[in-house]
């Protein structure tokens, strides 16, 4: 079967958002600096799209590397016989409304 | 920060603040700007004409003609927190009924990447050069004064007078009218 994981586990979530952080916040710096060389505040707004542009790319869609932290869940507690009762009630019910 | 939605939500709202703050630094970079530079103005031809202003009274006022010559260099006064430059030649006179009359001639817009090299001889005004009486006839100090608005990305909009400014005085006498 087809197994699509689409979620980030939460050491993923943390990542992603401090990766997105960092990556917008680097082009904003370095488009400042550029723009203020040229002396065109239109190349610091370009490069401040880039970096958003790189960081929608790494950080939104659900990678696969943002899933490496799976939470330890606890064992399922095993009730055989009360699903088995349960079970069996259910049918007898059935059985009954059949009749 | 668990779905796509929320993901780029957050995205998009950090991008904005981002840009909102660079704004700001472009802002603050240029707020102490001196953007007062040198402008040469000389009047070439003078002449006053006392004819009806049929735009107001429909009584006879002073009506002043005259070209002049302009030339400055307005390249350093773009940065990149100008967007353009609005210019306007202003003429300053007083008369016994005003302290102070100021009267828009002509004006110009240049945007960021045209040539700010101005270099104008024996121009026409733009606008008509009325006197609300008949103060212009032998008015003996009349002040052509250059000014710019500056239009910026973000922040003041700031009016600008050159250093220069050019007195001249009117004739005595009205030429014959039109």
């Amino acid at each position: 079967m087809l197994d699509i994981q689409t979620h980030m586990d939460f050491v993923g979530q943390a990542k992603a958002e401090r990766w997105s952080r960092l990556i917008i916040t680097f082009f904003g710096v370095i488009g400042l600096i550029y723009g203020g060389i040229v002396q065109q505040f239109s190349q610091t707004v370009y490069i401040l799209g880039v970096g958003f542009l790189i960081s929608s790319l790494i950080t939104i869609p659900p990678w696969p590397f943002y899933r490496n932290n799976p939470l330890k869940w606890q064992k399922p507690v095993i009730t055989e016989q009360k699903s088995q009762t349960g079970d069996s009630s259910d049918e007898g019910k059935a059985k009954k409304k059949d009749k | 920060m668990h779905t796509v939605l929320t993901r780029g939500n957050a995205t998009v709202a950090y991008s904005l603040s981002v840009l909102a703050c660079l704004t700001f630094c472009c802002f603050a970079s240029t707020v102490f700007q001196n953007y007062r530079t040198d402008a040469k103005i000389n009047t070439v031809r003078v002449l006053v004409k006392n004819v009806p202003d049929y735009g107001a009274s429909r009584e006879k006022h002073d009506l002043g003609f005259l070209t002049f010559d302009l030339e400055t260099n307005l390249t350093d006064v773009f940065n990149w927190n100008v967007k353009q430059l609005f210019l306007f030649l202003t003429a300053e006179y007083e008369t016994t009924s005003n302290q102070l009359n100021q009267v828009v001639l002509w004006d110009k817009i240049i945007l960021r990447g045209q040539n700010a090299v101005l270099d104008f001889k024996n121009m026409n005004t733009k606008y008509y050069f009325w006197d609300d009486g008949n103060g212009l006839k032998d008015n003996k100090n009349v002040t052509l004064i250059l000014s710019w608005n500056i239009i910026p990305n973000a922040g003041l909009l700031p009016t600008v007078q050159a250093l220069g400014i050019h007195r001249f005085k009117f004739p005595a006498e009205y030429s014959s009218s039109i």
